[in-house]
């Protein structure tokens, strides 16, 4: 037995924390925290087959109707239904779904656009939409192509129980594996805020093993609770709606895309007694203030603008853009503070950065360890000196394990 | 080096050769400037015996092969365009069809129904201009594009279980030709909306307009057909020409209660239509990106036969009369809008009576003065359009979840004889069948037991079938397909052939969420290629112009679909599954955790460790304090 420690094992341990110290400057200016909101996305699933639940597609293509009335357009939304009613023989009103008795509004307008139907609504097909993990020859339109700016909406309808929702009748998806999905997703920076929405009996449960930071769930009803369908259409001869959706269209149908309200307005908006069962939502994992994020956050497509007076401003920030991938990760810490800077003095010119950050990003780009020096010296934020104690821990660990030994 | 310098040098001749290209088309597509990117547009309307309607739109695109404008389109759709590009797609077919095309009341002989009668459900057939390996790859690619382009879920025909390779049977047999059907797809407003955005001015304006979805499908019938064929390139590279036909086949119920009213005592009077009553719209002018746009009317010749004038015993007068100067006030109908131009057929191998049919040009409408037409009957009418020599069908015998036989029927309308004896030579009559039927692998089919009924007499099959050629399935791997050419003689009266098989077993995974419905059959194609549909209306310089009548005279064979077949499997209790593992686990539990607990457990061991450890009841501190003198000395040695 050796007492002497191994030259090789000594290499790794020395490694450990420059490793541990990169790592947690990747951390640091991980793209998740700088990504600013690019675009939306709604993914809309309605899991259940066989007419006697036309309500679910009803409530699916409200909701699709909603989206698409609130500016995400059609590529960015994943339509899934689980059989065809519009055309089923059974329907008396061919190509037209409606989600009323009045039938004032035709769901299936001229221009729905269904990604997946049918036999296509899977958990397998699901999964692989959230996590983007197709064949080569899947086309572009059934893949959610989100990034790490990504908002997206994903609503789901169908016959639930506790933890799990039933797709087409033959397969469940478990708690467990959409946050599974849903982990995957933010491991492979597919969206930066995430809203869940579930209408289906015992909703709330579908959420108990959801982890990953900027997801914001709701569901129709609580463990040990049913939800309800809203009114039954005598000419169709089944019902039609569900109350939770049908309570959260009626929300909607106020707003425009201009509108303000909040999530929490949503939110509120559900009363119980109508319901008939109680909405629960979980947003824990998510930081901000529901009060402060409007509702056109996930279901509508509403940008940030950022006003420039010179077109060659649009076109520098491009520039800076590409830079941005060019670069490597620990770079892009100036970067962000660059763009933050932008950001503060919106009115300012772009060429007012400073110089010296941009002479210091290309003295990075030369030699990586000047960007540890840069941070040894400064060493200004509390999450350096984290990364210091973390290091200081080293020494402590390698003479615990050679004790040990 | 040699490696590393070579793609350059492929680039560099890539490009060079680009360049030539570009500029040799460029100077051809300056000589003969006449080439030109092409739409039309045109509806044909036919009324049918049993009181409904049939209305065909014909949308054709064509690209001329050249390079002049790159990849860049005035108007033929840059979808297709890649997609034809990218999967060197020679020719291609896509239909998407609800409701089953009545060979016995709508017809089987003339162009419309023997081309755009389809199966229920997804057809597609393409012929690929790949390398024979790269054709499955081809296919595939092509599945998934096509199922991305029209939401549909064209892509389960990907997997080799669901396509086959006919040899020879198939109409267009080339060669590299790839047939799959999916017949319980749905239909509906998702397909045709992705199809109307091929044509250049979608259903924004001219005869597209008349679509509205929901009379769309309240109809009987309606095949969404897409069809395109790539000309032949001369040599790589230089884009193909390609001619895209799309077509929209609606048999509909004209709204005839009106016509009931007014002659509620006859029952035989066809309902009176127009294309506002039928469609809900009217059409407001042409496409202005069309070259032409017209609609036409069709009178089917056993209709004109029966409309002859009570003085006039020849159908060619009576034809006479109907394009004669004063043809909208004939005894038998009334149209609303007055023809701009009628054409006669020219001559038919059937001798009775010749067909109509009344062009309308769309150009002269515009929104205030919509163009609708309207047809009024005055008498009752009866007739019958022209059938397929032999009407198929087919059917199940046998009963029971385990085996079974199929049987197609032949049977003969009785219609055609006038075919049949100028078909005939010498006296030995012949009339010849081809079948070609697709089974899916859980299907076993056995071909050595394939019988042949003429006249319901068993017969040798050596003696009516002339070749036949089979491939047999494989589980999960490839159906088993059956391609049979039958020489019938004319005069036979029935026909039937019967194959037996036995039903396979899937795996628990494999059924579908609706697997007690059953599974589906595809349909089998029945073609005569003896005979073929064609309409030849007088030669006129415009005919030319029109895709729809040169579409009609050529000779295509016609071609008639059975029914889909729909087999009950034994399904399994998909439940048991889940109370297997229930029990099992409830088993091992009970049993295997409380033996185990009883023969590992160690009494006597278990109180030793307690001891010890009670014993040892010392601080931390110490220990490690210890543990570090004991390094410090170089005692650690024995450590084990």
């Amino acid at each position: 037995m050796e007492t002497f420690i191994n030259p090789k094992s000594l290499f790794h341990l020395l490694l450990l924390p420059c490793l541990l110290l990169y790592s947690s400057i990747a951390y640091n200016s991980s793209p998740v925290e700088a990504a600013m909101h690019t675009n939306n996305w709604a993914v809309l699933v309605c899991t259940s087959r066989f007419w006697f639940n036309y309500r679910h597609m009803a409530n699916t293509l409200s909701l699709y109707r909603t989206v698409k009335r609130l500016g995400i357009p059609d590529e960015r939304i994943i339509l899934m239904l689980a059989d065809d009613m519009a055309c089923n023989t059974r329907n008396k009103y061919p190509a037209q779904v409606f989600n009323n008795e009045n039938h004032r509004l035709n769901l299936y307008g001229d221009n729905v656009e269904v990604d997946y139907r049918g036999y296509e609504v899977t958990v397998e097909n699901f999964l692989r939409v959230l996590t983007g993990r197709h064949e080569t020859a899947v086309p572009r339109s059934k893949r959610l192509l989100s990034d790490e700016g990504s908002h997206i909406l994903l609503y789901m309808t169908g016959h639930g129980g506790d933890e799990f929702l039933k797709f087409q009748d033959s397969e469940e998806l478990q708690s467990h594996d959409l946050a599974d999905a849903v982990k995957q997703m933010k491991e492979k920076h597919r969206f930066k805020e995430l809203l869940i929405m579930v209408d289906t009996c015992q909703a709330a449960t579908l959420f108990n093993q959801l982890q990953s930071p900027g997801v914001l769930a709701i569901g129709s009803s609580m463990k040990g609770e049913n939800s309800y369908s809203h009114h039954l259409d005598s000419d169709v001869g089944v019902s039609v709606v569900d109350r939770f959706t049908y309570y959260t269209l009626a929300f909607f149908e106020r707003l425009n895309i201009y509108d303000n309200a909040s999530l929490s307005s949503l939110f509120s908006s559900y009363n119980p007694s109508l319901l008939m069962s109680t909405t629960y939502y979980r947003k824990d994992l998510y930081k901000r203030r529901l009060e402060e994020v409007p509702v056109t956050n996930f279901f509508g497509s509403v940008m940030e603008t950022i006003h420039t007076d010179a077109a060659y401003k649009a076109l520098s920030r491009r520039n800076s853009g590409r830079f941005e991938d060019e670069m490597s990760l620990d770079q892009s810490v100036h970067h962000i503070k660059r763009r933050m800077l932008i950001k503060v003095n919106d009115g300012d010119e772009i060429h007012d950065i400073n110089p010296e950050l941009l002479q210091g990003e290309e003295g990075a780009s030369k030699c990586p360890w000047s960007t540890f020096r840069n941070k040894f010296q400064k060493a200004e934020n509390v999450d350096s000196l984290l990364n210091y104690g973390l290091v200081a821990m080293i020494p402590l660990l390698v003479i615990s394990t050679w004790l040990v030994q | 080096m040699v490696l590393l310098q070579r793609p350059h040098i492929l680039l560099l001749l890539i490009d060079t050769h680009q360049f030539l290209q570009c500029w040799i088309a460029f100077g051809s597509a300056n000589e003969e400037g006449q080439q030109q990117e092409e739409f039309s547009e045109e509806l044909l309307v036919k009324p049918l015996p049993d009181h409904k309607l049939l209305a065909h739109f014909h949308f054709q695109s064509s690209a001329p092969p050249s390079t002049s404008n790159g990849c860049h389109h005035h108007l033929f759709p840059k979808a297709i365009s890649q997609l034809v590009q990218k999967f060197r797609v020679k020719e291609m077919e896509l239909s998407f069809t609800q409701g089953r095309w009545n060979y016995e009341s709508w017809g089987g002989f003339d162009p419309i129904s023997s081309s755009n009668a389809k199966p229920p459900g997804v057809e597609l057939w393409a012929v690929f201009d790949v390398p024979q390996h790269h054709i499955d790859a081809s296919w595939k690619n092509l599945t998934h594009t096509l199922s991305g382009l029209f939401c549909a879920s064209i892509n389960f025909l990907e997997s080799t279980a669901t396509y086959s390779t006919p040899e020879w049977s198939f109409p267009p047999a080339s060669g590299n030709v790839r047939y799959g059907t999916f017949p319980c797809e749905a239909v509906c407003t998702e397909n045709l909306t992705p199809w109307l955005r091929l044509l250049p001015c979608r259903d924004k304006a001219g005869i597209a307009l008349l679509l509205d979805r929901p009379s769309l499908y309240r109809g009987f019938y309606h095949s969404q057909r897409l069809h395109l064929t790539s000309t032949e390139s001369s040599s790589e590279g230089i884009d193909s020409g390609i001619i895209l036909e799309q077509t929209l086949t609606v048999v509909l119920q004209p709204n005839s209660e009106r016509a009931i009213e007014v002659h509620a005592s006859e029952k035989h009077v066809q309902p009176s239509w127009s294309l506002s009553s039928i469609f809900g719209k009217q059409v407001s002018g042409r496409c202005v990106l069309a070259k032409s746009s017209s609609v036409y009317l069709l009178l089917d010749w056993g209709l004109v036969a029966e409309l002859k004038f009570p003085n006039k015993e020849n159908g060619k007068s009576a034809a006479n009369g109907l394009t004669s100067e004063n043809f909208w006030s004939n005894p038998s109908f009334e149209l609303s809008v007055n023809p701009d131009r009628i054409f006669l057929e020219e001559s038919s191998s059937h001798s009775k009576s010749l067909s109509i049919l009344y062009m309308f040009q769309v150009e002269k409408y515009s929104e205030s003065e919509p163009f609708d037409i309207g047809l009024m009957w005055k008498v009752p009418v009866a007739w019958l359009c022209q059938q397929t020599p032999l009407h198929a069908s087919r059917f199940f015998m046998g009963s029971g979840n385990e085996r079974g036989a199929i049987a197609i029927s032949l049977k003969s309308t009785q219609f055609t004889e006038g075919f049949m004896s100028a078909n005939s030579k010498d006296g030995s009559c012949e009339l010849r069948v081809d079948v070609f039927q697709v089974v899916p692998w859980y299907v076993k089919v056995y071909f050595h037991s394939l019988r042949v009924f003429v006249d319901q007499q068993p017969r040798a099959v050596s003696d009516f079938i002339e070749k036949i050629h089979v491939s047999p399935s494989k589980d999960k791997m490839s159906p088993g397909v059956m391609e049979v050419v039958l020489k019938l003689p004319c005069r036979v009266n029935t026909a039937a052939l019967t194959i037996e098989f036995d039903k396979g077993f899937l795996r628990i995974d494999e059924y579908p969420p609706d697997a007690n419905q059953g599974f589906d059959i595809p349909s089998a194609i029945i073609s005569f290629p003896n005979f073929h549909a064609s309409m030849v209306f007088l030669e006129d310089d415009s005919l030319n112009r029109s895709p729809l009548l040169s579409k009609f005279q050529e000779k295509c064979p016609v071609m008639s679909y059975t029914e889909v077949l729909l087999v009950p499997l034994t399904t399994p209790d998909f439940s048991m599954p889940y109370n297997v593992s229930t029990i099992k686990c409830t088993v091992f539990a009970l049993y295997f955790g409380s033996l185990l607990n009883v023969l590992q457990r160690r009494v006597a061991e278990e109180e030793r460790f307690l001891k010890a450890k009670a014993a040892k009841k010392t601080g931390r501190l110490p220990l490690l304090l210890s543990k570090l003198s004991a390094k410090l000395r170089g005692s650690g040695i024995n450590q084990d």
